[in-house]
């Protein structure tokens, strides 16, 4: 029965004509075990969840999981994924008029409901009006007059979607769990009341969490900042992001999609808590993801025992922010490592923080054995440490690099930004000596293997303000800074062991300015990707020049965006949006990292971010 | 080459697998992880290597090439416990892609140098009388990859069973040591003629050994 309902004839003898000339073709035709198929007449709804990159890096993603299997999980609704095809499958699709298409049905996704995209980071704007484009939609939403399909989206970047305004038909903020469930039930009885799209989003403008750019009008001030947002009825003038409250009770993925190419990430994945705890002041996760609260233990041993058993990984990693946060950390593993030494399977813990990395956790961690050992101190000193409120310390450092070395490794991995706020040359040089220090431990360890050196590599990346931290009024650092910076920490090298590699400045440029962008920007995007840009995220696609253009030609100045200080009461183009977290502590937060002053994480203490006084006492489970 | 074979427990368990429709895209390699993962997922209880590095222990008997189809491949692989064949069968349905179907499960009668021949089902749009004349021809001269290189070989007296109906199908030598891909006379065919062929579809039917038996 479900054999016959999966096959698209028509759509396969089209592929099949060219499928042996593309690239890996098994990303494009499906049929993986663990994907849904379901009979067309029986449902009512279709979603298509696009994620706007590639098979590989979609497929890794676990958010994408989590929503296919909730929505999969009503009888009615089908939700099918979609993702974007590199140049040599591209170049085919559009040249024999096969329009953007579903995995699942292999059915063009103009047809579907929903057309929803996960938008995880800037620099995959201009693929979504590609996908859109390929789809055989126009990219405008105005242009597109009918209720179906219509063009939603959500992920982290969405809490600044103005650039995307022009595109979008309506967004999601916040935890999509509960709130794409309500926007599908809205449009089965849109559909059946054949009511126009005007009313949908009229409807979904009054459910928690959901924003329509059209019922909004922005001004702005002769200097080129917002004036004002204005909601229209029935629109609320705030948007306040949605939370799930019940973490234990939500629903957790019981099964993958298992891909039979290999992915990126190709493994079982737990997720063991959301929110964190830290408040590192340029983490943009770490204030839009609050409230922090943790599964219960049995409900992730449950979970893993379940994903494990369904898929047939063996290898599954913990996913959170910041794993080592966990309460019980100790007492999860060892429930865990029951279950997966048993049953032959591998744990990893991807997100480590250096400073509970204890001997016992260390002997968990496979998936460092494979890769080698990476920390991110990210800045150079212990003053700029605090200023950014990255509390780990040298010692920290030092001390965990040791236990490294004692088990056997010599490759370390450093991660570090430049750029920071208040950032002096002896911050700078503080990362080289730090690196230093880095190699030192490794031949102060008597049983080191004779005749083995170390090797120390150095990653430097530029800052990027974003919204919604207590940075999101920091000016980016220019080239000329960024690069007189590096120049100096080249000078300033002086051992082989170290190798240093500097990112791009041209591509932080961008994605400061897109994600602090305002309304008008979303004209840069849609010439940007007129002139061709599109996977902007790929250093062999990414064109800058084009990116200028586009900005010159709307007269919008990519400096004015990223590289200025923004002051404490202008408005923000994002403020409308309520991420829960309120701004008032955001300023205060920025001016106690100029005086350089600390602020506790929130086990330590609860420093009153909002959470509590937006959401009420008991959501944070941090300080319980 | 030997002692690494006797240290691996012979076989006992033989399942004729298809690999058909979307499967048809799936690698070699690909391939072999789907299948060890649906071996898992149904907790068949296989052989694992020992060591340091166990692994799952499953042997294919010809590899497909990417973008062939097969009904009745053979996958091999050793059964600590007794499963019921029709049990094996099932239990690898419910774990297994839409397209890949686990046919029959057997004992292994034969050894992997008992097969000599393939049979293949091929369609695509050509015109079948003139099909029929180039294979007709006194030589069919293609370039073969070896471990070595290239060689130069004639297909001619290496076709057998050759019909031309609704669909054409004809057999070719098969094996490890020598295995013709029907595509290379495809492609002889396709130079012969000086244009693409589309709608090409291949798809192995059978397995056969000298005596023209099926592998069993
Ligand atoms: S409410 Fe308090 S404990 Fe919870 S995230 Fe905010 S600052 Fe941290």
């Amino acid at each position: 029965m479900t054999e016959n309902l999966y096959k698209n004839t028509e759509m396969m003898n089209k592929l099949d004509e060219f499928l042996l000339d593309i690239q890996k073709p098994a990303r494009y035709i499906g049929g993986e075990v663990g994907s849904v198929i379901k009979d067309k007449s029986k449902v009512d709804v279709r979603f298509a969840f696009c994620f706007p990159d590639t098979y590989e890096i979609g497929m890794s993603h676990l958010g994408m999981k989590i929503l296919y299997g909730l929505k999969n999980a009503v009888p009615n609704y089908w939700c099918e994924r979609v993702f974007m095809p590199l140049p040599d499958m591209e170049e085919q699709m559009r040249r024999r008029g096969i329009p953007l298409y579903a995995l699942e049905s292999l059915d063009p996704i103009r047809e579907f409901d929903f057309i929803g995209f996960t938008i995880q980071y800037e620099l995959c704007y201009t693929t979504i009006l590609e996908m859109l484009d390929l789809a055989g939609l126009p990219v405008l939403a105005e242009e597109r007059t009918e209720l179906t399909p219509l063009v939603v989206a959500g992920g982290p970047c969405v809490c600044n979607a103005e650039p995307l305004c022009d595109f979008i038909d309506l967004f999601i903020i916040g935890e999509g769990e509960e709130v794409n469930l309500e926007l599908m039930r809205l449009m089965e009885q849109c559909k059946k009341e054949s009511a126009p799209k005007r009313e949908f989003l009229e409807r979904a403008a009054q459910i928690e969490g959901i924003y329509i750019p059209s019922l909004y009008d922005v001004e702005y001030n002769a200097d080129g900042t917002v004036k004002s947002i204005t909601a229209r009825k029935p629109a609320p003038q705030t948007v306040t992001k949605r939370i799930v409250h019940d973490i234990d009770k939500m629903y957790a993925p019981d099964n993958f999609v298992v891909p039979f190419c290999d992915i990126v990430h190709n493994r079982a994945v737990v997720e063991v808590l959301r929110g964190c705890i830290r408040g590192c002041r340029f983490c943009q996760a770490g204030y839009i993801y609050r409230p922090f609260r943790e599964k219960g233990k049995t409900a992730i041993l449950d979970q893993t025992r379940c994903l494990c058993e369904n898929t047939g990984y063996d290898e599954v990693s913990l996913s959170s922010l910041s794993t080592s946060d966990y309460k019980d950390i100790e007492g999860l593993l060892k429930t865990l490592t029951d279950y997966t030494s048993k049953n032959g399977i591998n744990l990893s813990l991807p997100s480590l923080r250096v400073d509970r990395f204890s001997e016992e956790v260390f002997k968990e961690i496979t998936d460092v054995r494979k890769s080698g050992l990476t920390f991110a101190p990210e800045a150079g000193s212990q003053r700029l440490r605090n200023v950014i409120n990255k509390n780990v310390t040298e010692k920290n450092v030092l001390d965990s690099v040791k236990i490294a070395f004692e088990g056997g490794y010599s490759a370390i991995k450093l991660y570090f930004m430049l750029g920071l706020p208040t950032e002096t040359e002896e911050d700078i040089e503080g990362i080289y000596d730090l690196a230093k220090a880095v190699v030192e431990q490794f031949y102060a360890n008597p049983n080191r293997k004779k005749g083995k050196a170390p090797s120390v590599s150095v990653s430097l990346s530029t800052f990027i303000p974003k919204p919604f931290t207590p940075f999101e009024f920091e000016p980016q650092a220019s080239e000329e800074e960024i690069r007189s910076k590096q120049k100096h920490i080249m000078e300033y090298a002086n051992d082989k062991k170290i190798t240093i590699s500097r990112s791009k400045y041209d591509v932080s440029l961008l994605e400061a300015v897109l994600a602090r962008a305002d309304r008008r920007v979303g004209k840069a995007v849609y010439l940007a990707w007129k002139k061709g840009c599109k996977l902007d995220g790929w250093e062999e696609y990414f064109d800058m020049n084009k990116w200028r253009e586009a900005f010159g030609e709307c007269g919008l100045d990519m400096s004015f965006y990223a590289n200025r200080r923004r002051e404490y009461d202008e408005t923000a183009p994002w403020s409308h949006i309520n991420m829960l977290v309120s701004r008032e502590f955001l300023i205060n937060e920025n001016k106690k990292a100029h005086e350089g002053e600390t602020t506790p994480n929130c086990r330590e203490q609860c420093s009153n971010c909002g959470i509590i006084k937006n959401v009420g006492g008991d959501i944070c489970r941090a300080i319980r | 080459m030997s002692e690494v074979i006797s240290a691996v427990p012979s076989v006992n368990t033989r399942v004729f697998f298809s690999k058909t429709d979307r499967a048809k895209y799936i690698s070699h390699l690909d391939l072999n992880r789907a299948m060890q993962g649906a071996i898992k997922r149904a907790k068949l209880p296989v052989w694992y290597t020992e060591g340091y590095n166990p692994h799952m222990y499953v042997q294919f008997m010809l590899p497909l090439s990417l973008g062939q189809e097969g009904v009745r491949e053979v996958l091999d692989f050793r059964l600590l416990e007794d499963v019921p064949f029709e049990e094996v069968t099932e239990r690898l349905n419910n774990a297994l892609p839409l397209d890949i179907r686990a046919v029959e499960t057997a004992a292994p009668v034969l050894k992997n140098t008992d097969i000599t021949t393939a049979e293949y089902e091929i369609t695509a749009d050509i015109d079948k009388e003139d099909f029929l004349k180039f294979t007709e021809s006194e030589k069919i001269i293609v370039e073969k990859k070896t471990k070595k290189g290239t060689s130069e070989i004639n297909l001619k007296p290496l076709i057998s069973e050759l019909s031309v109906c609704e669909r054409i199908t004809l057999r070719l030598p098969a094996g490890n040591d020598f295995n013709i891909n029907p595509m290379l006379l495809l492609d002889a065919y396709r130079a012969a003629l000086g244009k693409e062929l589309s709608r090409v579809r291949i798809v192995r039917t059978k397995i056969l050994c000298a005596d023209g038996s099926e592998f069993r």
